[in-house]
């Protein structure tokens, strides 16, 4: 029977929850197509492949001292081998850092197309078709690849974790790993600042709707001063310098649940959300009504932050 | 350094977006700029050329409109482009596009570097870069946040953003295809006399028969694009009424006494 195949992801030894969130996609997707779910997992040993059996029935492990960390080559040379050597009908990948970098290059090498950043699949007809967030967030659309197999890369969070307690099989995959273009040197921390957000119970954000430094400090800095919490940004504030990036709440900063948090003149581009959707109350002030961050908001204001913020120090008194 | 920067044209995501037919946007109420990404790459391209000479190639597909953000890059300082004009490639997929863009990349004989920006900010896949590193069988690094060039001038060493604020540095031989994160540089803005130059710098137009490409359109695609939506949210913010100074006084009082949160 054809496999619809998640290929696992790690950083130092770790399973990414990313990966566990596609074992449940792949579970749903084989069932509309009367296919089995399976994982491949690219490791120096099998212990992450022997983890990964708890969430899926079937993993085929390559193991290869070349697999120690992430390369883009050597995941594509894995990818092409197992889906050679299997039935393969589709490769579930996640769309993180390292998904990103090999997964076009996947589809490529194994003549599929495929549909990238996608948030839901389901079975139409015999066919797949993936939900996709556009226009950053304001546009959903749906595709389908017109080949044989495909390739699906999913955003985090797309699909439930389920908990662990299956007993799958592994099964070892040889592979002859060719080169890699890459040398990996090293890896390095860059948030500088010893401050830490993830501790605050209340945190206020300003985003591109800050407009500029000087005002960001005005109305950001000295609200979180007022309520006693911290203040953060989404990444444009720190792309631009005014804040430092340990203040950057996001994919690519850091993950905050505070009691309170308070998102003004931020769109919520799925990748901030990443970053705060824990958070137990979100109060969001923007001036585009359909900015998506209303859609996870407890309270919303849809108007200029430089006048609500004011109007809020003041009501606090 | 011979450097080529792939730019696309992208709605401002401050627009209002109507849909019209479950397919498309409508463009007459759209304002449209240079994708933030590949602005970057731009600034990025400069600085390399500036550091060890060479020339920065702007390369754009898509309608005449699209001359305006190429002219922006040459108002940065990039030195000529090729626009790419011709609907049977618009029509296609990232796929169409990439092998588009592969073709005039070859028609120079030869680059160092490729640069764009890591993703569009419309489409929201991130292929176009992957994919033409691909195609021309050359390596290629996603989420760039910084480049050193080496001695040599050959080689390059980069940081590819993770998650989390951990950077990984790698190390590659050119060429190479980057694709550039926000925040790697502070673009710069086109001086007076930039935009004058820009306005007689050389601007090659294609067609897909001048570039041999045999990929278009919906059939040359490898997805099929069924239909386009406004998101329905299952949970929706309460959003609070009246002025800003009446709507700040009720927010408070919930988070007070409703939320009990401050």
């Amino acid at each position: 029977m054809a496999r619809i195949l998640v290929i696992a992801e790690q950083r130092d030894g770790k399973l990414s929850e990313a990966t566990i969130e596609l074992c449940k996609a792949a579970k749903e997707i084989a069932s509309g197509l009367g296919a089995t779910p399976a994982a491949a997992v690219f490791y120096k040993d099998d212990s992450i492949a022997k983890e990964v059996a708890k969430y899926i029935p079937e993993v085929f492990a390559v193991v290869d001292a070349k697999l120690g960390a992430y390369d883009a080559d050597f995941y594509t040379q894995a990818v092409k081998a197992v889906v050679e050597a299997q039935d393969v009908k589709g490769v579930l990948i996640p769309h993180s850092y390292d998904g990103v970098d090999y997964a076009g290059k996947a589809a490529l090498a194994i003549g599929a197309g495929i549909v990238s950043n996608c948030n839901k699949a389901v079975v139409e007809g015999g066919a797949v078709v993936f939900t996709r967030n556009t226009y950053n967030g304001k546009i959903q659309e749906q595709k389908s690849v017109k080949t044989d197999k495909f390739v699906a890369t999913f955003e985090k969070g797309a699909y439930d974790k389920e908990a662990a307690g299956g007993a799958g099989s592994v099964t070892a995959v040889a592979v002859s790993l060719g080169d890699s273009r890459r040398k990996i040197k090293e890896v390095i921390a860059t948030m500088a600042g010893s401050v830490d957000i993830s501790q605050a119970k209340i945190v206020v954000s300003g985003g591109r709707g800050t407009k500029e430094k000087d005002k960001y400090n005005d109305v950001i800095v000295n609200l979180a001063k007022k309520l006693g919490g911290e203040y953060a940004a989404s990444r444009p504030v720190v792309d631009a310098g005014w804040t430092d990036a340990a203040r950057q709440v996001g994919q690519s900063g850091k993950t905050v649940a505070p009691v309170l948090y308070l998102a003004a003149g931020i769109s919520g581009a799925i990748q901030h959300v990443a970053g705060m959707k824990g958070s137990q109350c979100i109060v969001a002030i923007n001036k585009d009504p359909e900015a998506p961050i209303f859609n996870i908001a407890t309270y919303g204001i849809v108007g200029d932050l430089f006048e609500v913020i004011p109007a809020m120090m003041e009501a606090l008194g | 350094m011979k450097i080529v920067v792939l730019v696309k044209e992208v709605p401002d995501m401050e627009s209002k977006f109507k849909i019209i037919g479950d397919a498309k946007i409508d463009e007459s109420q759209i304002a449209f700029k240079m994708n933030d990404f590949d602005e970057y790459a731009v600034e990025a391209a400069l600085q390399l050329k500036e550091k060890f000479g060479g020339e920065v190639v702007i390369l754009s597909s898509g309608p005449d409109r699209v001359t305006k953000e190429v002219r922006q890059a040459f108002a940065m300082g990039a030195d000529w482009g090729i626009h790419v004009n011709d609907p049977q490639i618009d029509e296609g997929d990232s796929y169409v596009v990439a092998g588009a863009l592969v073709k005039a990349i070859e028609s120079l004989g030869g680059v160092d570097l490729v640069m764009t920006g890591v993703q569009a900010e419309d489409d929201q896949a991130g292929l176009t870069g992957v994919f033409v590193a691909d195609m021309m069988s050359i390596a290629h690094c996603t989420n760039v946040v910084k480049i050193e060039v080496g001695g040599d001038q050959k080689s390059l060493t980069v940081n590819r953003e993770l998650e989390g604020g951990l950077n990984e540095v790698l190390e590659m031989a050119m060429p190479v295809v980057l694709t550039i994160q926000s925040g790697i540089n502070q673009p710069r803005y086109p001086t007076l006399p930039g935009i004058m130059k820009a306005k007689k710098k050389r601007l090659d137009l294609k067609k897909a028969a001048d570039l041999g490409i045999s990929a278009l359109g919906a059939d040359g695609s490898k997805t099929k694009f069924h239909k386009m939506f406004f998101p329905v949210s299952e949970h929706k913010a309460e959003i609070i009424q009246g002025d800003a100074k009446t709507a700040a006084k009720t927010l408070v009082d919930k988070l007070r006494n409703e939320a009990k949160v401050i």
